[in-house]
């Protein structure tokens, strides 16, 4: 197996040997990857491959059964989800997580904020802050947010009443409005149209360049990971079957096997969020 | 030790009964029917109707009340409210059945009378018949009890594992629409389901009512401990259940063996032991488990796609109609409402005297408790049922304060509520993690076990009297009572109202919209949680010492846990995000008993509780409430009219918190449509 060589600064984020068990079934396997700083780091795999599992491992939804995961060189395995986010980790959904009666301006002004002035989820309380407008800067930001996921039409309403391309467009804005430094994207552009597609595309190059972010990306769409990213990792029935560059990764038969023989594999249902 | 161990089988098999009867609507249909007390107290009481009212033997009264109208009812309530409640989502779940809870006991009272029961008959005549058994005595009901259970569990097990119909029922366990889609109806079965469950209730009623008392509280206890066995099963394994229970049954009368007779201590430990049990198997969870969460329990791939995704979504899809918006921060034309629903609510002390003025001063001390249910469940999206436990420490902790010890009344409330308050974060400790079905159960337990052991103890009982407590001399008049307690109730409206509005009141909705979502933006559920409970637990402890204060006596058995849930009945009638509900709810919840009371016949005296109960239930359609639904459609009416202002973005009717309500549709609509 060939280890992450391509790059020589220390990652943002790995994990080492990581194996989840549903009872009998090994979600995941001793899986390794790492994110190095500014890249896009791929992960496929067909349906049941322990993908989505995975990302709960890193997020710290879920608890592996054994296995490290670091961010920013330190020991994050047994810590909570929350404090990960406070280090820099944000993530999306598969099935979107939004806050289904809050508005789209309203998910990403919180985001920020938690990110910026985290203090003032207490101290708003006794300030009667909620009696006065939002500060400048702030708006800007999400105002910037808004604009670059083309949600400012909507920003006023309720997460509830958008479309799923909407919802995930949202969430993305969420997650790049807690300023992170590492990004997960569970099948970001399912449920897009290839427009929609393409101007995320296009915000995760920005993001990358512009403010260093991380990113891994979990996909179904083989051209877009091989298009977009720098790295990719195969998952198939919870184990690594395959890692490498883009041009490495179609070569490899152990991939093409994965993906043309096992089309009808019989697993349903990954165990997500 | 053996006349100790078979009444103790017989105590854990009505437990078992209890158990085994809300533990399958649990498993298949995912409720967790908080109305089974009230469904066994109703059917007992049927069974007493029967036997000792109109003369009927033993045999055809159990055939009648157990046999034939325990399905009855369950195939009723499953067609009219339960069917319903299957896709929405666990709070609904449980304030709907609440409100089944609630409105039972008063229409037993209509329909078998309201005289107050002191001994309930067994299902054997008195004297009873005992048998000898391996040298110690048995009686025949202990006998018929275990009979039962061995029968519940045979059969069960039998039809489950052996016939079609259990097939399907196991099927309709794993994954409903699967089944569905395979051609059976999961109607049928879930209908099947309830009748099973509800004549179970009835038997385990009729089982425990010469020991528990037929009184709805009585059969709150007995559904309390079997939630314990519930629990210790982790709601997943129906043997493991019964097996609880009996153990739960045995060592509450072998214990009794090596305690003093008669004693309040020997009262006080009994009476504990289904907390304790609970207790002991939360720690035992919460320290040893990587992950417990009801919501992943129940149903396959295609139920969880089908599924409404996080607690609060079916609440919000509602409230996305009518969406919300421009600013929540700043100040908006829409609080005008409330303004002026309080400015009516202030003119009422002029225009009020006598007994009505002392009823909206209640009125209004009642709704500052609701403004603690307006934070728990509204905002926290948590359903608690022991605020009137929190209440009866800030009444009793400030009649023992003032009266006892001679501290200012004005401060004695101050310091009982926060006396109260770390009680409410020591039990958000232990449950919060554990998910919102958790949360409901280990408070109604807890406010039980508060009921039994703290509550009836004479220090603050003083023989149902209660502590007296004299009210500061600027609030003798009730008039100016009234006007404290509004004044009271404003100042936390307005604190209720900017943390909604704040980051705080935005990380709480993260937080009941999607937890994961809210976890990996950086937020602690616990924590956010805590706090409103907190707070929640301040609010209800301080309505309770205004309670306490305007009645001048702190009698703790106002304050019963059942009584609790009529107040959150009452609230989640008019609607449990508003400001404006928790007033008009308060003013109602004294004032429309009295109107009863005072032009009605007497049998009436039931009928508003009977009201709000069944708009509880209303809940599973209206999750906002009616006030939120009358002030959506008026302020629609106005939008429509004025038309050039709905050019605005996110034009539509406001956030039902900051809505405009319509003071005299909201109380009409409450009971016209409760009426229906």
């Amino acid at each position: 197996m060939k280890a992450g060589t391509a790059v020589a600064a220390p990652p943002r984020m790995q994990c080492r040997d990581v194996t989840v068990r549903f009872g009998g079934v090994v979600a995941v396997n001793s899986v390794s990857l790492s994110i190095p700083p500014a890249s896009i780091v791929g992960l496929v795999g067909p349906n049941g491959a322990g993908k989505s599992t995975l990302f709960s491992v890193l997020s710290g939804l879920a608890r592996p059964n054994a296995g490290e995961v670091e961010f920013d060189g330190t020991d994050v395995t047994g810590t909570s989800a929350q404090h990960r986010a406070r280090l820099g980790l944000a993530r999306t959904f598969q099935h979107p997580e939004v806050f289904s009666g809050l508005t789209v301006r309203e998910h990403i002004t919180l985001a920020h904020r938690i990110s910026t002035r985290r203090s003032r989820i207490w101290t708003d309380m006794v300030t009667a802050r909620g009696f006065r407008r939002a500060d400048h800067e702030e708006v800007e930001r999400v105002d910037g947010l808004l604009e670059g996921l083309r949600l400012s039409r909507v920003a006023a309403q309720p997460v509830a009443a958008l479309s799923l391309g909407m919802t995930r467009l949202v969430e993305i804005a969420r997650a790049l409005a807690a300023n992170p430094t590492v990004l997960l994207l569970d099948e970001p552009s399912s449920g897009l149209d290839a427009q929609e597609t393409a101007q995320v595309v296009e915000v995760f190059r920005l993001a990358v360049q512009r403010r260093g972010v991380s990113l891994l990306l979990v996909e179904h769409d083989m051209s877009m990971v091989l298009g977009l990213c720098d790295y990719v990792h195969v998952l198939d029935f919870g184990v690594k079957i395959a890692s490498g560059t883009p041009d490495e990764i179609r070569a490899d038969p152990a991939v093409r096997a994965a993906y043309l023989g096992e089309e009808q594999a019989p697993e349903q249902g990954e165990a997500t969020s | 030790m053996l006349g100790y161990i078979f009444a103790g089988i017989a105590l854990g098999s009505i437990y078992a009964i209890a158990a085994s009867g809300l533990m399958v609507t649990y498993i298949s249909s995912g409720v967790l029917n908080f109305a089974f007390g009230s469904m066994a107290y109703f059917l007992a009481r049927f069974y007493y109707y029967l036997n000792t009212q109109e003369h009927w033997g033993a045999v055809p009264s159990v055939v009648v009340a157990v046999g034939l109208a325990g399905p009855g009812l369950g195939a009723f309530l499953y067609l009219v409210l339960f069917r319903y409640l299957r896709m929405a989502s666990s709070l609904i779940k449980i304030v709907s059945t609440i409100g089944v809870s609630v409105a039972l006991p008063p229409a037993a009272s209509l329909f078998f009378g309201g005289q107050t029961i002191t001994t309930a008959p067994g299902l054997t005549p008195t004297p009873e018949r005992v048998y000898t058994i391996f040298g110690a005595v048995a009686s025949l009901d202990q006998i018929i009890a275990f009979a039962c259970v061995l029968a519940v569990v045979i059969i069960g097990t039998l039809v489950l594992r052996l016939t079609g119909v259990g097939l399907r029922v196991r099927a309709m366990v794993d994954t409903p629409a699967m089944t569905s889609l395979s051609g059976v109806n999961p109607s049928v079965i879930s209908v099947g389901v309830w009748m099973v469950s509800t004549a179970l209730a009835g038997l385990a009623g009729v089982l425990a009512a010469p020991s528990t008392g037929l009184t709805p509280d009585g059969m709150t206890a007995l559904m309390a401990s079997a939630f314990a066995a519930l629990v210790a099963a982790r709601l997943r394994s129906l043997p493991a259940a019964v097996g609880v229970a009996m153990g739960m049954g045995i060592l509450t009368d072998v214990i009794q063996k090596y305690l003093p007779v008669n004693s309040s201590l020997t009262n006080a430990i009994l009476t504990s032991i289904p907390f304790f049990v609970i207790a002991v198997f939360l720690i035992i969870y919460l320290a040893f488990s990587r992950q417990v969460n009801e919501a992943s329990l129940t149903g396959g791939a295609l139920d969880h796609a089908i599924r409404p995704q996080s607690g609060s979504a079916d609440m919000a899809k509602s409230s996305a109609s009518a969406a919300v918006v421009a600013a929540r921060s700043g100040w908006s034309p829409y609080m005008l409402g409330p303004v002026v629903i309080i400015a009516i609510v202030a003119l009422l002390p002029i225009l009020l005297s006598g007994y009505w003025l002392t009823l909206l001063g209640t009125g209004l001390a009642f709704a500052v408790i609701f403004l603690s249910f307006t934070m728990v469940v509204g905002e926290g999206g948590m359903i608690w049922l022991c605020q009137a436990s929190f209440a009866a420490i800030g009444a009793i902790g400030t009649a023992q304060l003032a009266t006892n010890h001679g501290v200012n009344p004005l401060a004695a409330v101050l310091l009982a509520a926060l006396i109260a308050t770390p009680v409410g974060v020591v039990i958000g400790l232990l449950t919060i993690r554990l998910g919102n079905l958790y949360v409901a159960l280990v408070t109604l337990t807890f406010g039980l076990l508060a009921d039994t052991l703290i509550f009836t103890r004479n220090i603050f009982y003083q023989q149902g009297l209660g502590v007296p407590v004299t009210r500061p001399a600027f609030l003798v008049s009730d008039r100016n009572f009234a006007y404290f307690a509004l004044a009271v109730f404003i100042v936390i409206s307005v604190i209720v109202v900017n943390l909604r509005r704040s980051t705080t009141g935005l990380a709480l909705a993260a937080v009941r919209y999607s937890e994961p979502g809210a976890r990996t933006i950086g937020l602690s559920v616990l924590s956010m949680k805590l706090l409103v409970a907190a707070i929640a637990t301040f609010i209800a402890a301080l309505g309770g010492g205004l309670l306490a204060l305007n009645l001048q006596s702190a009698v703790p058995t106002s304050y019963s846990t059942f009584t609790g849930l009529v107040w959150l009945a009452v609230l989640v009638t008019v609607g449990v995000r508003s400001i404006t509900a928790a007033v008009l709810a308060g003013v109602a919840f004294t004032l429309l008993p009295g109107v009863f009371q005072t032009y009605l016949p007497a049998a009436w005296g039931n009928v508003p509780t009977l009201l709000f109960g069944l708009g509880a239930v209303l809940v599973a359609i209206n999750p906002d409430g009616q006030v939120a639904v009358n002030a959506r459609q008026f302020q629609s009416l106005i939008v429509r009219l004025a038309e050039r202002r709905n050019r605005r973005s996110g034009t539509g009717p406001p956030d039902p918190a900051t809505a405009g309500g319509t003071p005299p549709p909201g109380l009409a609509g409450l009971v016209g449509k409760a009426s229906q």
